[in-house]
């Protein structure tokens, strides 16, 4: 899998391309600016790109904004941004397009190298991910809505889980239920949301992103 | 018994407003800066008026009068004579110049209520003027009035009083203004040194208590827990050889301290300047923190710019503290947040539907948020009856820069 790396610590990069390496990944090229990153992401168009959102040459948001951008000249190019710390805004902006192929990070989700992959993975193959600080936020502020209220304890759990871009299989893991069990609750979730039931796990984890942050 | 001059009785009219125009001077409270300083020069000019009256001669023409009065019964009574007897011309005009003067500085002292006692006064002495002429005229009058002794006095002796009273009061006045001029610009001086002590021992106070509070943060957080790691870190090379179970166990668990430091770090850098307004400054900053609030928040954002850097941050905190208030004690079911800038002043307004009763004087953040705008002459005003709605006003002074680049 061909991967773009951008991250302007030289420790951090290293880091990261040793790791990817470590786990079968083909970094093709590692920048440590917001045009580099750019014009290789434009120029490459690679199977996934892990971008950090702070870079040179501004050093504030850069690396999302190239992300972005390089998506509206590339729809659905695969980017999983990491950062510092998570923004429900940046969130919202890396959706925005609703084409999937995102996903968004806290840089500590490193530390778990295999989940850290899978995470790359899946953004890879069309799919979103977001940090649980992120689902935890946009949860917390849909806490008191009406819809939300009436989910059970399990269903919030596994909306949580759903909205980080979890599989079935990954979430029955989780939380040590059957597969089946995940999908009677998901069915459910939807019911109570009044959100049409979808069987690709892509679509389903986007309606509850965009379902919660509308 | 002498005969009524009405140059006698301008010279009293004049004395007499004189006298008013002092008394209310002292009175009346002046009003401050540019019509202060035009007050001065008004009553420099009265006194100078004077002395050209003394200065210049006794010499030219002097002017005459006739008055007739009709009465009811057809009979008609005639009174004239010199206006000025023993005045000049140039007596005359510097009179009125005085007089004009005066009553402009009068009136520019005082209120228009003092304005209206001279004009009423004026009118006073017109009238009294007219009834002794024609009582005098008329042969009405006999005996002895309390009034003769005016009468008998010269005109020269009038002008001498005119001129005493002018200087006294021009004087005065000129003196008051210099003095209250001095003394305002003084004590204005005097209260903003005051008021920029206190904001600037308020700022420092707060960076100082600011600054210890990290040192503490870091001390018992991320600098403890980095201590920790290290310790784990040899045990576990210690333990790889002879129990990589243990060895793995410790290793993992370094992980997680390492997780649980990075969590402290990230709270304190966004507790210093939050990321998000380093990135994209102050109104996307109050997006992201109504997004993050548990209360539905709604935003009116409109900055042409971005304001100083620690203004925004000053603002962005004041906001942050009271959308948490919002949260935590209006029990309010939604807010909305504007932002805007206008006539070189940055204003925020957060208003919620919650129960009221917020108050800077009691314990919450409000007074630490006055305290910190104060250091930029910024403002908060709180409105909050008991059972709400409550809104919160936000306004620094300040100048935008360069124009707003976003991509939202």
């Amino acid at each position: 899998m061909r991967v773009v790396l951008a991250e302007d610590l030289y420790l951090l990069r290293t880091g990261l391309e040793k790791l990817l390496a470590a786990h079968g990944f083909d970094v093709i090229e590692a920048v440590d600016s917001g045009p580099a990153l750019l014009d290789a992401l434009v120029r490459r168009q690679p199977d996934v790109a892990v971008v950090d959102v702070r870079l040179p040459p501004t050093f504030t948001d850069e690396g999302l904004r190239a992300a972005i951008e390089a998506r509206r000249q590339v729809p659905g190019l695969p980017v999983l941004v990491l950062s510092q710390y998570v923004e429900q805004l940046y969130a919202r902006e890396l959706l925005a397009d609703r084409a999937g192929a995102v996903g968004y990070l806290l840089k500590d989700r490193v530390f778990n190298d295999d989940q850290f992959t899978d995470a790359i993975r899946t953004v890879a193959r069309g799919g979103t991910v977001m940090d649980p600080e992120v689902v935890g936020k946009l949860l917390g502020r849909r806490a008191r809505d009406e819809p939300v209220a009436r989910l059970t304890a399990r269903e919030r759990e596994v909306l949580a889980l759903m909205a980080e871009g979890r599989s079935n299989s990954a979430i029955a893991q989780r939380l040590s239920i059957s597969e089946k069990a995940v999908s009677k609750h998901s069915t459910s979730i939807f019911t109570k949301l009044d959100l049409a039931p979808s069987e690709d796990d892509n679509r389903r984890v986007l309606a509850v992103l965009a379902y919660l942050n509308a | 018994m002498d005969a009524m001059e009405p140059w006698n009785l301008w010279m009293y009219l004049f004395c007499s407003l004189a006298a008013v125009c002092l008394c209310l001077i002292w009175i009346v409270p002046t009003p401050r800066g540019r019509g202060l300083r035009g007050v001065g020069l008004g009553a420099a000019l009265v006194p100078a008026a004077t002395l050209c009256v003394l200065a210049f001669g006794v010499t030219a023409p002097t002017w005459t009068f006739q008055v007739t009065a009709i009465f009811a019964d057809g009979h008609s009574v005639t009174s004239g004579g010199s206006l000025l007897p023993g005045a000049s011309q140039l007596e005359a005009f510097w009179l009125a110049v005085a007089i004009v003067v005066a009553a402009s500085v009068f009136t520019l002292v005082a209120s228009r209520q003092a304005a209206y006692l001279a004009a009423i006064t004026l009118l006073a002495f017109g009238l009294w003027q007219a009834y002794v002429a024609l009582k005098l005229h008329a042969g009405l009058v006999g005996g002895y009035y309390w009034y003769d002794f005016m009468l008998r006095w010269t005109d020269r002796l009038a002008v001498w009083l005119v001129a005493l009273a002018s200087v006294a009061s021009g004087s005065l006045l000129a003196a008051r203004t210099i003095v209250a001029d001095a003394l305002g610009r003084r004590s204005g001086l005097t209260a903003q040194v005051q008021r920029l002590t206190l904001t600037r021992a308020a700022a420092v106070d707060a960076a100082a208590a600011e600054l210890r509070r990290l040192e503490r943060d870091l001390h018992d957080g991320a600098q403890a827990r980095l201590v920790a790691l290290g310790i784990n870190l040899r045990a576990a090379e210690r333990l790889i050889r002879t129990s990589p179970d243990d060895a793995a166990t410790l290793v993992a668990e370094c992980r997680e301290t390492s997780a649980q430091a990075l969590a402290e770090l990230r709270n304190l850098v966004r507790g210093i300047y939050p990321p998000v307004l380093a990135d994209r400054g102050l109104g996307d900053a109050v997006r992201a923190l109504v997004l993050d609030c548990p209360v539905p928040v709604a935003a009116e954002i409109d900055l042409p710019g971005r304001p100083p850097t620690p203004v925004e941050s000053a603002v962005y905190f004041a906001i942050a503290e009271v959308l948490n208030n919002v949260a935590k004690h209006a029990d309010a079911t939604r807010a909305l947040v504007r932002l805007g800038y206008a006539d070189g002043i940055l204003r925020a307004e957060v208003t919620d539907d919650g129960n009221g009763g917020a108050d800077p004087g009691n314990g919450t953040g409000l007074a630490g948020i006055e305290r910190r705008l104060s250091a930029f002459d910024g403002i908060l005003a709180v409105n909050s009856p008991i059972g709400g709605p409550t809104i919160i006003i936000i306004e620094v002074p300040c100048a935008l820069s360069s124009p707003k680049i976003s991509t939202s």
